[in-house]
């Protein structure tokens, strides 16, 4: 990366505490004596002692920036309400997270929120459920975005409805600092301020990759899957399956949401940052490539080598298993167990390569057993 | 992988080679780039300008096949200059001398001469790699695709030992697993020299004790490793094979008289998600479940065993591998599980049996991983932690093995006749042979064919032109692929992705393979291109 932009990070990172500041403090969270360390956040104490700050533009992959000011509390070290997600701790503040008036301004701000929404809110979004936490002040009255959207855009994967935005910027950020292709950015002025890519063009035609960062991270449902947009509104209601990705080695957890009438992968989710190794992240082709599985392609009954036509033809299954056990006993008892070979695979589970060397040492005698693998 | 990924952003030092990291493990260069932003230092070796080479403090771009060449000269340069652990090497490893020996005349300006990279900065890699503490490297299919695979791997582990930086966080020696099991598939036995848990067949005791599980005798013979299966193959000794997930008319390197080869063979089961070219040509297709839609574990890069879960139901009959293979487990009078009956028989009950053979994964459980998420091996009992790096506080063998090592150039180099090296490769949006990815609109909408990298040069001196079309040819076979004119590659060098069964790159490959491993050659051979 160009050493100016690698500047600008090592200072944003450089902003703390003094170097003589004590390495541990004690911060007053709603009269409670907490201990905190330097360099912490006022949020990051008061998530830690179970206080429900609600945020929207957090996401503890990226920079702090303060957008959404919905983590704002009262600090005594400060006349006006402070933003607790980039507000350093000191020793000896006191800290009112649920006073009346941090209350008032919360209950005030999702109202503002709401104005700028579609009636109805997607739910299950962070901006959903922290109305219903938090509860939203009344009388302020519906207002019509001027954002503009990107109608054109031709990829398959990732769909932005500006009328949902809210402008925290997360998945700019996550474009920026954890995918780090700037594909998007923050554009326009005023009412008219969107998330843009050059020229507004579609993703197809920028640096994107299509991990689909952004749409995990949006707090409103503004980006959404494009497949599952239609169903937007009953994604939160599906349930989920967590498994482990079955493309490459990292081993990414990742959370399937399901039709069960339909027997569907409707979409995939990392789980949240933090808890697994992908922390919160996936990839184009972990998020994105499920459709093999549901495939018309798909084989569905087994095959059998027709001796007289020589064309493959459903059979059934003890038909099938019976000839491929004959046909594997037949060689062994006319060339030896050293002319046959079991490759087994690394795409299956432990259990499957397990069985399959079982299959070659136990029962056909041949250490002949191998996988694509070989590296 | 000696270390965790979660460590991988607390380190100081990334020294990527011979992996496109950004494009074949997405998620594991996210956090490389995570490291990067707080201030690591980066540095790529790849024979072609990749996007992770973009965000490197040095990209080594060498020539292909020419890793020993400049890894030997860094290590030249650490014992030139002092830069070694010398504590570390005197008490954890042997043979230093004879590794000394072996560097000595491999000055950083006898490898410029060999693999293109300027003298300065192989020195500057040495001494940012032996002076950085928490230093890891990180390395997949560049550097094992080679008929010298095995060598280059001793280089980087001398690399490692020569200056200690391994038995830490963040610091060691990381392959990166290309497939979502290939750690997990070794692991579990499925190689010819290893009963699982890297017990060698040719070691009566570990026989003994899976021959007392399985109530029948693990066979001693020397078994083929899957380079030696393709050799046995085309020269008709082998006369039956099972294959499991894999379609090797298109994966395996020269697959042109692999065509022929598999059509004589007396027989072919395949188990497969789809009619792949190898199952077209099979005498039993029994077609099996996806990962969506099963019960198991997979075991990544970094060791850890974690679940796979059933979500949605295979399509029609489709069933899961385990079943299959149980079932003909079942007809051959071998249970699956000792003591089980089929048909009360679970994955759970399946890595039950083969964790009781070997300490590396007995305290490991389906129902632990239930409750505790994914554990990393070694992980001897049910109450161990697991274990995120490996060999600390010294080499887990006793002595770190310190390995001299001579460059072999590759086995084929370009010459009048072919004048272009060949490498082959993966890219972001498609996986392996495609037979997944291709089925993703959305997927091909970015990649929707084969297509070969061409330097500017190139394409002037051989008549092509970016968009156009061309015809790349090696001794065994030619293909038909779009041409991207493009500063990424060298000149001289053409470089193409594996994935298209239409434009098979492996009817271009060559079928040799490292002595020790049999893994083919798939990043190096000659090649000629003509415009179509």
């Amino acid at each position: 990366m160009p050493d100016d932009a690698r500047k600008l990070y090592r200072a944003e990172r450089d902003v703390g505490p003094a170097p003589d500041a004590p390495s541990t403090l004690t911060v007053h969270i709603d009269g409670q004596p907490r201990t905190a360390v330097a360099g912490e956040t006022l949020l990051q104490v008061a998530r830690r002692a179970g206080c429900d700050v609600p945020t929207l533009c957090h996401d503890e992959r990226l920079q702090p920036t303060g957008a959404c000011r919905m983590c704002l509390v009262e600090s005594s070290d400060s006349r006006r309400l402070v933003p607790s997600c980039r507000h350093p701790v000191q020793d000896g503040l006191h800290v009112q997270t649920a006073s009346a008036r941090v209350l008032r301004h919360r209950q005030a701000l999702l109202a503002l929120y709401a104005a700028d929404q579609p009636e109805q809110i997607v739910p299950g979004s962070e901006l959903e459920v922290a109305m219903r936490r938090h509860g939203v002040a009344e009388g302020v009255p519906s207002v019509t975005s001027a954002r503009a959207g990107r109608p054109e855009d031709q990829n398959r994967f990732i769909q932005f409805q500006p009328d949902r935005c809210i402008l925290c910027a997360r998945c700019t950020r996550y474009c920026d600092e954890v995918e780090a292709v700037a594909a998007i950015a923050v554009g326009h002025r005023g009412p008219e301020t969107t998330i843009v890519t050059a020229d507004m063009r579609g993703l197809l035609d920028t640096t994107c990759e299509l991990c689909g960062g952004c749409v995990d991270t949006c707090p409103t449902g503004a980006l959404v899957e494009k497949k599952a947009a239609p169903r937007q509104m009953e994604l939160a209601s599906l349930p989920t399956v967590r498994t482990t990705c079955g493309y490459c080695g990292v081993g990414c957890q990742m959370d399937l949401s399901v039709d069960r009438d339909k027997g569907q992968i409707v979409r995939v989710q990392s789980p949240p940052p933090g808890t697994t190794t992908n922390d919160g992240n996936l990839c184009v082709k972990g998020r994105f490539a499920t459709g093999y599985v549901g495939h018309p392609d798909r084989l569905t009954v087994p095959l059998l080598r027709d001796r007289a036509t020589g064309q493959l033809v459903p059979s059934t299954w003890d038909e099938a298993l019976d000839r491929a056990h004959e046909l594997l006993v037949d060689a062994k008892a006319r060339h030896g167990a050293h002319a046959l070979a079991f490759i087994s695979s690394s795409r299956a589970t432990n259990e499957e390569n397990y069985l399959a060397q079982k299959l070659a040492r136990a029962a056909f005698g041949t250490n002949n057993c191998h996988q694509c693998a070989a590296t | 992988m000696t270390n965790a990924i979660t460590e991988i952003r607390d380190a100081e030092l990334l020294f990527v080679i011979g992996s496109n990291t950004t494009e074949a493990h997405p998620i594991i260069a996210m956090e490389m780039k995570r490291a990067v932003l707080r201030g690591a230092k980066l540095i790529v070796a790849d024979p072609r300008q990749t996007w992770l080479g973009g965000w490197a403090d040095l990209h080594l771009q060498l020539w292909p096949g020419t890793d020993v060449a400049l890894l030997s000269a860094m290590a030249h340069v650490i014992l030139a200059e002092g830069l070694q652990d010398q504590t570390y090497i005197d008490t954890h490893t042997e043979n230093f001398e004879a590794v000394r020996a072996s560097v000595a005349d491999w000055t950083p300006a006898r490898a410029e001469a060999i693999t293109g990279i300027p003298a300065a900065d192989i020195a500057a890699a040495a001494r940012m790699y032996a002076t950085t503490r928490r230093a890891g490297i990180y390395y997949t299919l560049g550097i094992t695709e080679h008929t010298h695979g095995t060598d280059n791997v001793f280089c980087l582990s001398n690399l490692v030992l020569l200056t200690g930086h391994l038995g830490q966080r963040s610091a060691g020696l990381n392959p990166l697993r290309g497939q979502n099991n290939v750690q997990g598939a070794n692991d579990s036995g499925a190689t010819p020299v290893f009963l699982p848990g890297y017990q060698r067949v040719d070691d009566p005791a570990a026989r003994a004790r899976y021959s007392a599980i399985w109530g029948r005798e693990v066979p001693a013979d020397k078994g083929m490793n899957l380079n030696q299966m393709m050799h046995a193959l085309r020269d008709g000794d082998l006369k039956a094979m099972l294959v499991v997930g894999e379609d090797i008319l298109v994966s395996e390197p020269d697959v042109a008289g692999l065509d022929r080869a598999v059509s004589e063979l007396d027989a072919l089961i395949v188990v497969d998600l789809f009619l792949t070219e190898t199952a077209k040509q099979a005498d039993v297709v029994l077609p099996a479940a996806a990962f969506a839609e099963k019960d198991g574990t997979f075991t990544n890069s970094e060791r850890r065993v974690q679940r796979v879960r059933q979500a949605v139901p295979p399509p029609g009959q489709a069933r899961p591998d385990w079943q299959i293979l149980a079932a003909l487990l079942e007809r051959s009078d071998v249970e699956p599980v000792r003591g089980v009956a089929t048909s009360a028989l679970t994955p759970a009950l399946i890595y039950q049996e083969m964790a009781s053979g070997t300490d590396k994964f007995a305290g490991i459980s389906h129902a632990r991983i239930e409750n505790e998420g994914g554990l990393q091996w070694p992980c001897p009992t049910a109450d161990h932690k697991g274990t995120d790096f490996l060999h600390q506080g010294g080499p887990m063998r006793g002595k770190g093995l310190l390995v001299p090592v001579n460059y072999r150039p590759s086995v084929e180099r370009p010459d009048a006749d072919w004048p272009l090296c060949l490498s082959t490769g993966r890219t972001l949006y498609h996986y392996n042979v495609a037979t997944q990815t291709k089925r993703e609109q959305g997927l091909l909408d970015r990649h929707p064919g084969c297509f070969v990298e061409v330097h500017p040069d190139d394409a002037s001196r051989y008549g092509l032109h970016d968009g156009g079309r061309a015809e790349v040819s090696t001794r065994r076979g030619a293909i038909e692929v779009d041409v991207h004119v493009s500063q990424r590659v060298q000149t001289g060098m053409i470089w193409l992705p594996m994935h298209f069964s239409e434009a098979r790159a492996n009817l271009l490959t060559i079928d040799a393979g490292d002595e020790v491993t049999g893994t083919a050659e798939y990043k190096v051979c000659a090649a000629a291109i003509a415009p179509r």
